[in-house]
């Protein structure tokens, strides 16, 4: 278990000290959303026209484009000069490397919503004083039930010749539950001043552990030819 | 088992249906004659869950067996999904129309087939996107095990959505007999068009010429011209 | 590239166990069937050159050894241990050169090392590190990272991390591709150290005659199929050549 979480740590460590290096990926991905938030925040007209509880939906928006831009990029650090061939080579339970690339993409995201949230708090007036840590913890369960989805996807389809767009037609379906759990809990908790609702996260949490471990269970099979 | 004969019984039923349908069974009091497009919609909306759960099945098979007529099954189904549920969008929307006057809204039971339709016409879509048959075998796979698994998840996440309009039915006897006559000639054709898709997929797959190893197999990327 | 004189020889099974013994080995890929009915046994510590034309499954032979791929049909056992994908261990035994790196080309050549050095849970890895650099003559080069190093630095450096966790069982893939002269007289003489010392090698080439020079068994495949298993010393490259083609 031990060893488990260290060459977790190593895995996860090792990406972080590529992405410093090179410092693409959150750049590109940071700017990536905030465009479009401002995109969005031209379109659906000024300030305070769109409520507090349209926040979820507005940064979700940002957070699915860029997030599978982020993905895609993390996958590429492995295919690049076979790199992972070596890994898989290693003596380590290939389940332990898609826990490690699900860590680096957690982390990148959240680096990101650090960045694109405030934007968007600030061109919408989004006024979340009233349940800052719903909308946090609501966000940050969908994030993981999302990046869960995408880690997955990006490592099995990295071998193809990539066709543009591949992996976000196959991750937005399926985050779909995601979307609508948490814009139905925005409501609920901004609109109508009730709390987020148990159901609401009872199905964020059930999204989360099933293909976190569906995706875990399957990772191994997905990466033999 | 599936020949002439087959497709014969099921144009026969469905006329049959049809013509049931026409003369025995009664309108329904608020809705008039529009309603009986339901009589289609609700056998085909099973019908569409069942073809999702046999590519999801189909899918599971090949990643453990690695067999291709498992992969030919998955993407028969699938296909066959889709259909269904461009049928089941479509009479909903029908009915949707004649029963509150708008083409659409966000209603929990046409959010969800749409969800449904959207997460299937991307299966559609990967494997036209992926050259290679045995990478497009796994991510299909891989991918139509998710979405199965989402389907529970899609489903209660939709009923969290307000419903303007409640639809209960209230069913006579006439209106359980003609749907339970009507689910028949449905089955029918589903299961028939799954296995005349998987026919055709084995025969041309019998027929292409043996493919070339795809340079670039599991991040080793030969020069060019390197095969094995 | 200097090397240092290896003064240990390795540990492995004292007894008679196999470095590889496969049973009807085969693999099927896009309807293709690339490899069948491979039997082969390789003793510990024997040199094995892997021949061919293109096509004829060499390198899919050498990556299932490598646990990249499992096989279709049959099975291997690499020291006795049978290769599944849940048999973890055997693969800290067996390392891999091909011509692709396999290094993250943003850290430096000291990163990477340290890197795998750790992966394989090598004791006191930073001086393994120091002294795989320095056997590869890139203890100058460091910590700059591998991105702008040459092709022959960076070959140098793959096989410095193929070697970094000492395995039983070396798999080059036609190791030799795009070096000048004096690298591959270095490498060939680096193969044949390790070699003596007890490791086994399998080496794909397209070269038969420096196979011939270098290895003491040679196997050829055509069509998926082994169709000559030899001592060098018995053999002439014209007869392999026309095993091949």
């Amino acid at each position: 278990m031990i060893a488990s979480l260290r060459q977790i740590a190593l895995l996860t460590g090792k990406d972080l000290r590529i992405e410093s290096r090179s410092r693409q990926t959150l750049g590109l991905v940071s700017v990536l959303g905030i465009l479009i938030v401002a995109v969005l925040g031209l379109g659906l007209g000024a300030h305070n026209q769109v409520a507090a509880f349209g926040a979820t939906a507005v940064l979700w928006v940002a957070y699915l484009f860029s997030g599978v831009l982020c993905f895609e990029k993390t996958m590429a650090v492995e295919r690049n000069d076979g790199v992972l061939a070596a890994l898989l080579m290693a003596p380590l339970d290939r389940g332990i490397i898609y826990l490690a690339k699900l860590l680096s993409n957690l982390l990148l995201m959240l680096a990101v919503a650090a960045i694109v949230t405030p934007v968007g708090i600030l061109f919408f007036g989004f006024d979340l004083t009233a349940a800052p840590l719903t909308f946090a913890g609501v966000m940050s369960l969908s994030m993981l039930g999302f990046a869960a989805v995408g880690t997955l996807f990006a490592a099995v389809i990295s071998s193809t010749r990539l066709q543009g767009g591949l992996l976000a037609m196959m991750v937005f379906p399926i985050s779909l539950p995601l979307v609508i759990a948490s814009t139905q809990m925005m409501l609920r908790t901004f609109r109508d001043g009730a709390g987020p609702g148990m159901t609401g996260m009872g199905i964020l949490l059930a999204f989360d552990v099933i293909f976190l471990t569906v995706s875990w269970l399957v990772f191994e099979w997905v990466l033999e030819p | 088992m599936f020949n002439a004969g087959y497709w014969i019984l099921t144009l026969l039923l469905t006329a049959a249906a049809v013509a049931m349908l026409a003369i025995y069974t009664p309108e329904e009091a608020t809705m008039g004659p529009i309603q009986k497009i339901f009589y289609l919609h609700l056998p085909a909306a099973i019908c569409t869950f069942l073809a999702c759960l046999v590519c999801f099945v189909a899918s599971i098979g090949y990643l453990t067996q690695r067999r291709n007529w498992w992969d030919d099954l998955a993407a028969a189904s699938g296909r066959v999904a889709v259909q269904l549920c461009s049928i089941v969008l479509i009479t909903g929307m029908i009915w949707g129309r004649s029963a509150w006057g708008q083409w659409w809204t966000w209603s929990p039971r046409l959010t969800f087939s749409l969800i449904l339709w959207l997460l299937y016409v991307v299966y559609l879509m990967i494997r036209t996107s992926i050259e290679s048959p045995q990478r497009r075998a796994v991510i299909s796979a891989v991918y139509a095990t998710i979405a199965f698994l989402d389907v529970p998840l899609v489903y209660l996440s939709t009923r969290l959505m307000v419903d303007i309009h409640p639809t209960s039915i209230t069913l006579a006897m006439p209106m359980k007999l003609t749907l339970a006559v009507w689910f028949v000639p449905i089955v029918l054709l589903s299961a028939g068009l799954i296995m005349a898709r998987f026919r055709l997929y084995q025969r041309q797959r019998a027929l292409a010429p043996p493919a070339r190893i795809e340079p670039g197999h599991n991040g080793f990327q030969w020069a060019a011209g390197e095969v094995a | 590239m200097s090397l240092q004189p290896r003064n240990a020889t390795v540990q492995q099974p004292a007894d008679t166990t196999p470095a590889i013994a496969a049973c009807g080995l085969g693999k099927a890929l896009d309807d293709r069937q690339i490899l069948r009915e491979i039997n082969l046994r390789v003793a510990a510590g024997e040199y094995i050159g892997l021949l061919g034309a293109n096509g004829a499954g060499k390198t899919t032979l050498l990556k299932i050894l490598a646990t990249l791929m499992p096989p279709s049909q049959g099975e291997v056992c690499l020291f006795g241990q049978k290769l599944s994908p849940s048999n973890v261990a055997v693969r800290a035994r067996i390392g891999l050169i091909g011509h692709q790196p396999m290094l993250y080309r943003d850290l430096s050549a000291r990163e990477n090392l340290t890197f795998f050095a750790r992966l394989y849970a090598v004791n006191d890895a930073p001086a393994r590190v120091d002294r795989m650099l320095r056997m590869v003559g890139l203890a100058d080069r460091a910590d700059d990272p591998v991105k702008n190093f040459s092709r022959g630095m960076v070959q140098r450096l793959s096989i410095a991390r193929a070697l970094l966790h000492e395995p039983w069982l070396i798999l080059a893939d036609e190791p030799f591709a795009g070096l000048d002269a004096p690298s591959i007289q270095s490498l060939e003489q680096l193969l044949q150290r390790l070699n003596a010392a007890g490791r086994t090698i399998v080496m794909v080439n397209h070269d038969i005659e420096q196979t011939l020079r270098l290895a003491e068994r040679a196997i050829v495949l055509r069509e998926g199929r082994i169709v000559l298993d030899q001592q060098t010393h018995r053999l002439y490259a014209r007869e392999v050549l026309s095993e091949v083609s």
